[in-house]
C-alpha cells in the first residue's frame, strides 16, 4: 500500500496538532526563517534564498508549473523608486481544487513562513494574501495567524533583529474564478473590476499598482521552508526529472475517500485513485478522470497508468494543472459533464476577449443540444471547431482552459456524443 | 528606420510602435475593433491577430499575436494572410456576430460600420449560430446620444474614452461573459461637451447621435473636408451632405489640431448651414429662426428697392465714387468669421479705394474654456474648446486689422461719424452698435449671410456665402493656415463675398477680378506679406503654418 510522502502535511497529519504559532514552533516551525534572518547561523542574503529555490527545481503549484526560482529572478534585485511586491494567490477557484484551502485552514503558519521567506527573497516589504471571499472563515483563520506573528514580532519591523521589515495584508476576493488569474487578481486587489491584463508588461515589470510584482500560489510558497531547512538538493531529490518535490493532490468525485493527499511528484496516477482515493465507490467501474481541474482535458482509464507530474500528464494529452483529480464512474454522463463544464466557463469568462466571451456562449448552446438529444455529427464537429477557435486566441489562459477540455470531451468520448444524436 | 516584413513586404517602424500602428502608416490595413489610435490599447477584441513566423531572432511564435499591441521588432516576419492568421480573423469575426442582432437595414451605422465591412470581407453569408441571442435593449444615455446595447460588440472604446480622455467615467462595464454590457451607471445621463466622439468611436451602431439617427443612409453622403468655425481652434471636420443638405459634421483627423475629436458645439453647427428658402439659415435652430438673406437690397432708409444685383451695384457705384472723390471718411467692420481672402479684399478696398485704414474687428479674448478634472493624465480634449468663438482672429491680426474690445472702443476709434461704413459679417451683432449705426455712418453697406440686426438697419444688403459654400482660408489660434471649400451650393441670388468685394473695387475702377477665394489666396501668396508663398492647393487638407510664424 502506497504511503503519503509528508513534507507539507507533516503537522496536519499529526494527531492533535493545534495549528497555532506555538504548535507550529514546537513542531520545528520558523526554523527556516531563523536560519535566513537570525544571527545565530550567519543568515542568508535574498539572492541566496532565491538561488536555493531555483536550485530546488520548485515549480509553481497554481496550475502552470512555472519554475518558481526563475520567476523570482525576473524581479528587480534592488528596488529603488518602486517597491517590490509578493502576492500570494489563495483564490483557489479551479473546480476540483481544495488543497490551498486545506493548508491555510489546518496549518496557516507553514504557508506564512514561506510567504515571509519569499518576501525577503524579493525585497518586498508589504505582501498581500488574496483569499477567495466566499471563505470568510479562512480569511479569519489567516488573519489570526498573522496577528500571532505580529505579537511575537515575527512580522512588523526589524524581524528577528535582521533589519528586515515586513507587513502582510489579507485581502478577500469578490467571487470570480477569473480573479485567480494573476493579472486579474492584481486588478481586483487594486479595487478594479477583476479582468486579466494584456501581457507584456508582465507583473514582474509592472504589476500591483504598476510596481514589480510576483504572484505565487499558496502551496508553492509553503514548500520554501523545507527547501531552506533541508537544502535544495533534498527537495530536488524528490519527484521526477524536472518535477521535483512533493505535491498536494485534491481527489474528488466518485471515489471512496475523497480528500487532499501528499505524494511525490510523479507518483503513479492510477495508484492515486486506487491507493489514496480508495478506488471507485460502490464497486462501479472507472469511466474517466479529469487530472488537473476543470480546465484540463478528460482522460480514459486506459491512459492513466502514468506518473502524475506536469510533464507526464502533458505528454498524455492533458494537464496536471492545480493537482485536482476528479474521478468519474461508469454511470456518469459525459454530456452532462461537458454541460456543467461549459456552463461554468461561460459564466466565469470575464468577457473582454471576443472568442472567449462569445465562444463559451455558443458552446454552451451547442452542448445543450446534445443534452436535449438533438445532437448530430455536424454539431459535434462544430463543438470542436468553436472550441478550437478559442484556443490560443485570447488575452489570458482562460480561453485555453475553456476550449481544451471542450474539445477533449468529443475527442476522447465520441461515442458518448453519438448517444445524444437526434433520432 | 528599422524594418519588419509583413507578408514579405518591408514595413518601416518607429521605435515603440506596434505592428498594427506601423502597418497603418504604411497603408496596410489590418482589421480591428478595439484598437483606436487615440485610446489606450487593450488588445481585447482579437480581430487583429497575426502570425509571427520570425520574431527577428529566427524563432517564430507558436501562438497568433494581437498586432495592435505587439511591438514591432527589427527583421520580424509576420503574416496577416497565412492560413492560420486568416482562419483566426474569420472565426473572431464570426464570434463577433454570435450575439449581434444584424439589424443593418434599420441601423444608422450601416455603410460606415466596421463590423459590417469586416463581415463582408470574411463572412460566409451563412450563420452557424442558430440559437437565441442576447437581448439587452436600448437606453437613452445623454443629451446627444442613444445607446442600443444589442449592437454593442464590447470593444470598450466608449469606456476608455470616458475614463482616460474625458475623465467623467460615464461608461462602465457591467456583468460578465456574453452578458457583458457597456452602459452608464443607473439612469446617469452623459452631459459633457464631447459626446459626439463616442458615436464616432463606437465601431458599430450601438452609440449613435440623436441628430443623425434615421436621417440619411451613410453611403449616400458626399464628404467635404472643412474646418470648424465654432471657435479659434479650427478643428478639422468633414461636412456630410446629400442633395445639397448637410446632415452631419464629423471630426477629420489632424494630429496637429484636433487629433480625432470634435466638440458637440462644432457638430451641431451643421443645423445652421442648411438653406431652405425663407425658413431657416445661419443661426437658425430650435427657438431661433433667422431667415437667410436671399436678395440684394438697396434701401432708401427703410424702404427696400428691388433691382437685383445689377440694379443694386449700379445704384451703389456713384455713391461710392462720390465719397471717394470727396475723400470722405470711410470705415469697415468685419467679424473674424470672414476668410483671409475677404479680409484682404476689404482692406484693399478701404486703402486703395478710399485711402482709409479704419478697419476694425471685435477682438475676442482666447483661452481654454474648460478645465480638465483633477487627476486626468491626458487633458488634450479640454484644450479644444476656446473662448474665442471665431475661426479667424489670427488671420485678421496677420492682415493688420485692428481688434477692438467693444462698441465703446469702436466709437473712439472711428473718431466721429463716417460717410460710409462697410460691414462684413456680423461684428458686435448682439451689442446695440448695430441699432445705433445711423449715428455713426451716413451709409451702411452690409455683406452677410443671415438676417440680423445689421441686415435690418443697413442701407445696402449684399447676401453672401456661408463657410460651407465657398473657398477660402482661416488661421487658427496656433497660426496654422487651413482651407475650406464648398460642400453645398448657396441660394441662387447670394454671391461669394469675394466676388462682391471685387465688384465694389471695380466700381472704383480698381482691377480686381477673382473667381473665388482660391484666386485671392494665390494673389496674397504671390505678394510680400504674412501669406507669402502660400496658395490654396499647397495648404492641403492638413493646413500649413503661417509663414514667418510658428
Ligand atoms: C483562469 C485562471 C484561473 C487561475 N486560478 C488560479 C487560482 O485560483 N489559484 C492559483 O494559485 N493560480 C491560479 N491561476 C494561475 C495564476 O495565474 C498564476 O499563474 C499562479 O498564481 C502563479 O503561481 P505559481 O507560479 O506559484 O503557480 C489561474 C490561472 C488562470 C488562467
Ligand atoms: S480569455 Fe476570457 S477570461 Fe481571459 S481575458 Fe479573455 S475573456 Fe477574459
Ligand atoms: S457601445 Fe460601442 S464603443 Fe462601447 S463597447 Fe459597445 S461597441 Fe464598443
Ligand atoms: S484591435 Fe487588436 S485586439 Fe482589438
Amino acid at each position: 500500500m502506497a504511503q503519503e510522502k509528508l513534507l507539507l502535511l507533516k503537522n496536519i497529519r499529526t494527531k492533535g496538532y493545534a495549528a497555532d504559532l506555538a504548535a507550529y514552533r514546537a513542531a520545528g516551525g520558523y526554523k527556516a526563517l531563523e536560519k535566513v534572518l537570525g544571527k545565530s547561523q550567519g543568515g542568508m542574503t535574498p539572492a541566496q534564498v532565491t538561488e536555493a529555490v531555483k536550485a530546488s527545481g520548485l515549480r509553481g503549484r497554481g496550475g502552470a508549473g512555472f519554475p518558481c526560482g526563475l520567476k523570482w529572478t525576473f524581479m528587480p534585485a534592488d528596488p529603488k523608486d518602486k517597491p517590490n511586491y509578493l502576492i500570494c494567490n489563495g483564490d483557489e477557484s479551479e473546480p476540483g481544487t481544495f488543497k490551498d484551502h486545506y493548508l491555510l485552514m489546518n496549518d496557516p503558519h507553514l504557508f506564512l513562513e514561506g510567504m515571509i521567506l519569499g518576501c525577503y527573497a524579493l525585497s518586498c516589504h508589504h505582501g498581500y494574501i488574496y483569499i477567495r471571499g466566499e471563505s470568510m472563515y479562512l480569511i479569519h483563520r489567516v488573519r489570526k495567524a498573522i496577528d500571532e506573528l505580529y505579537a511575537e514580532k515575527l512580522l512588523g519591523s526589524n524581524i528577528l533583529g535582521s533589519g528586515f521589515d515586513l507587513d502582510l495584508t489579507v485581502h478577500p476576493g469578490a467571487g470570480a474564478y477569473i480573479c485567480g488569474e494573476e493579472t486579474a487578481l492584481l486588478d481586483s486587489l487594486e479595487g478594479k473590476r477583476g479582468q486579466p491584463r494584456f501581457k507584456p508588461p508582465f507583473p514582474a515589470q509592472a504589476g500591483f499598482n504598476g510596481c514589480p510584482t510576483t504572484v505565487n500560489n499558496v502551496e508553492t510558497l509553503a514548500n520554501v521552508p523545507f527547501i531552506i531547512n533541508n537544502g535544495p538538493e533534498a527537495f530536488a531529490k524528490l519527484g521526477t526529472e524536472g518535477n521535483s518535490g512533493t505535491q498536494l493532490v485534491s481527489i474528488s468525485g466518485h471515489v471512496q475517500k475523497p480528500g487532499v493527499y501528499e505524494v511525490e511528484m510523479g507518483h503513479n496516477l492510477k495508484s492515486l485513485i486506487e491507493d489514496f482515493g480508495g478506488g471507485v465507490r460502490g464497486g462501479l467501474k472507472l469511466k474517466a478522470i479529469i487530472p488537473g481541474g476543470a480546465s484540463s482535458p478528460i482522460m480514459r482509464p486506459e491512459s492513466i497508468d502514468i506518473p502524475y507530474d506536469f510533464d507526464s500528464v502533458m505528454k498524455a494529452g492533458s494537464m496536471r494543472g492545480s493537482g485536482a483529480l476528479m474521478v468519474f464512474d461508469e454511470d456518469t454522463s459525459i454530456i452532462e459533464l461537458a454541460n456543467r463544464t461549459i456552463r461554468f466557463f461561460n459564466h466565469e469568462s470575464c468577457g473582454q476577449c471576443t472568442p472567449c466571451r462569445e465562444g463559451t456562449f455558443w458552446l454552451k448552446n451547442l452542448i445543450r443540444d446534445f443534452v436535449d438529444n438533438a445532437g448530430s455529427e455536424e454539431l459535434m464537429q462544430r463543438v470542436d471547431r468553436v472550441a478550437g477557435s478559442i484556443l490560443g486566441n485570447t488575452i489570458c489562459a482562460f480561453g485555453d482552459a475553456a476550449g481544451a477540455p471542450m474539445q477533449a470531451f468529443g475527442r476522447v468520448f465520441p461515442e458518448e456524443f453519438r448517444k445524444h444524436f437526434l433520432r | 528606420m528599422p524594418t519588419f516584413y509583413l507578408d514579405d513586404q518591408p514595413v518601416d517602424f518607429k521605435q515603440g510602435e506596434t505592428l498594427l500602428q506601423a502597418a497603418d502608416r504604411a497603408g496596410i490595413y489590418i482589421p480591428r475593433y478595439c484598437y483606436h489610435p487615440g485610446l489606450k490599447i487593450t488588445a481585447q477584441c482579437r480581430m487583429c491577430l497575426v502570425e509571427i513566423t520570425d520574431m527577428g531572432n529566427g524563432r517564430g511564435m507558436p501562438r497568433l499575436q494581437a498586432s495592435c499591441a505587439t511591438p514591432a521588432a527589427e527583421n520580424m516576419r509576420i503574416s496577416i494572410t497565412s492560413e492560420k492568421a486568416l482562419n483566426a480573423q474569420k472565426t473572431v469575426n464570426e464570434f463577433q456576430l454570435v450575439n449581434h442582432p444584424l439589424d443593418c437595414p434599420i441601423c444608422d451605422q450601416a455603410g460606415e460600420c466596421d463590423l459590417q465591412d469586416i463581415s463582408f470581407l470574411y463572412g460566409t453569408g451563412r450563420s452557424e449560430m442558430n440559437y437565441e441571442k442576447r437581448v439587452s435593449g436600448n437606453r437613452d444615455v445623454g443629451t446627444f446620444l442613444m445607446l442600443e446595447r444589442n449592437r454593442c460588440i464590447q470593444c470598450s472604446r466608449c469606456e476608455r474614452f470616458s475614463r482616460d480622455l474625458v475623465g467623467t467615467h460615464d461608461f462602465a462595464v457591467f456583468n460578465r461573459s456574453h452578458e457583458v454590457s457597456f452602459d452608464t451607471y443607473g439612469d446617469h445621463r452623459i452631459v459633457h461637451r464631447f459626446q459626439g466622439n463616442l458615436a464616432d468611436l463606437c465601431p458599430v451602431g450601438a452609440i449613435t447621435q440623436r441628430d443623425w439617427r434615421f436621417r440619411k443612409r451613410a453611403w449616400k453622403l458626399k464628404k467635404t473636408p472643412g474646418v470648424c468655425t465654432t471657435c479659434s481652434t479650427g478643428c478639422n471636420i468633414t461636412l456630410d451632405s446629400h442633395q445639397n443638405h448637410i446632415y452631419r459634421i464629423s471630426p477629420r483627423e489632424n494630429l496637429q489640431v484636433n487629433r480625432w475629436w470634435l466638440c458637440d458645439e462644432g457638430r451641431i453647427n451643421f443645423r445652421g448651414l442648411n438653406y431652405h428658402p425663407g425658413s431657416s439659415g445661419p443661426g437658425a435652430g430650435p427657438g431661433k429662426k433667422t431667415p437667410r438673406l436671399e436678395e440684394p437690397q438697396l434701401k432708401a432708409r427703410g424702404k427696400a428697392r428691388d433691382g437685383g444685383w445689377d440694379g443694386v451695384l449700379e445704384a451703389l457705384a456713384p455713391l461710392l465714387k462720390e465719397v471717394a472723390a470727396a475723400k470722405g471718411s470711410v470705415a469697415a467692420l468685419a467679424d473674424t468669421h470672414a476668410t483671409n481672402e475677404e479680409l484682404f479684399l476689404l482692406k484693399t478696398l478701404l486703402a486703395e479705394g478710399f485711402g482709409s485704414d479704419k478697419l476694425f474687428f471685435p477682438l475676442q479674448k482666447g483661452k481654454a474654456e474648460l478645465r480638465a478634472p483633477a487627476g486626468l493624465e491626458d487633458t488634450f480634449l479640454y484644450s479644444l474648446i476656446n473662448t474665442d468663438k471665431s475661426p479667424n482672429t489670427a488671420g485678421a491680426q496677420a492682415l493688420g486689422l485692428k481688434g477692438l474690445d467693444g462698441p465703446d472702443a469702436l466709437k473712439g476709434a472711428l473718431g466721429g461719424k463716417v460717410k460710409i461704413m462697410l460691414v462684413l459679417g456680423s461684428p458686435w451683432e448682439d451689442d446695440p452698435i448695430a441699432g445705433d449705426i445711423s449715428t455713426l455712418a451716413d451709409l451702411v453697406i452690409y455683406l452677410g449671410v443671415g438676417g440680423n440686426a445689421w441686415s435690418k438697419t443697413a442701407d445696402v444688403v449684399l447676401p453672401g456665402f456661408t463657410h460651407a459654400e465657398k473657398y477660402g482660408s482661416f488661421v487658427n489660434r496656433n497660426n496654422l493656415v487651413q482651407r475650406i471649400r464648398p460642400a453645398i451650393s448657396p441660394p441662387p441670388q447670394a454671391r461669394d463675398q469675394v466676388r462682391t468685394l471685387c465688384s465694389l473695387l471695380g466700381a472704383l475702377d480698381r482691377e480686381a477680378n477673382h473667381a473665388d477665394g482660391r484666386d485671392v489666396l494665390a494673389a496674397l501668396g504671390a505678394a510680400e506679406g504674412p501669406f507669402k508663398g502660400l496658395n490654396w492647393e499647397a495648404l492641403g487638407d492638413g493646413g500649413m503654418p503661417l509663414p514667418g510664424k510658428g
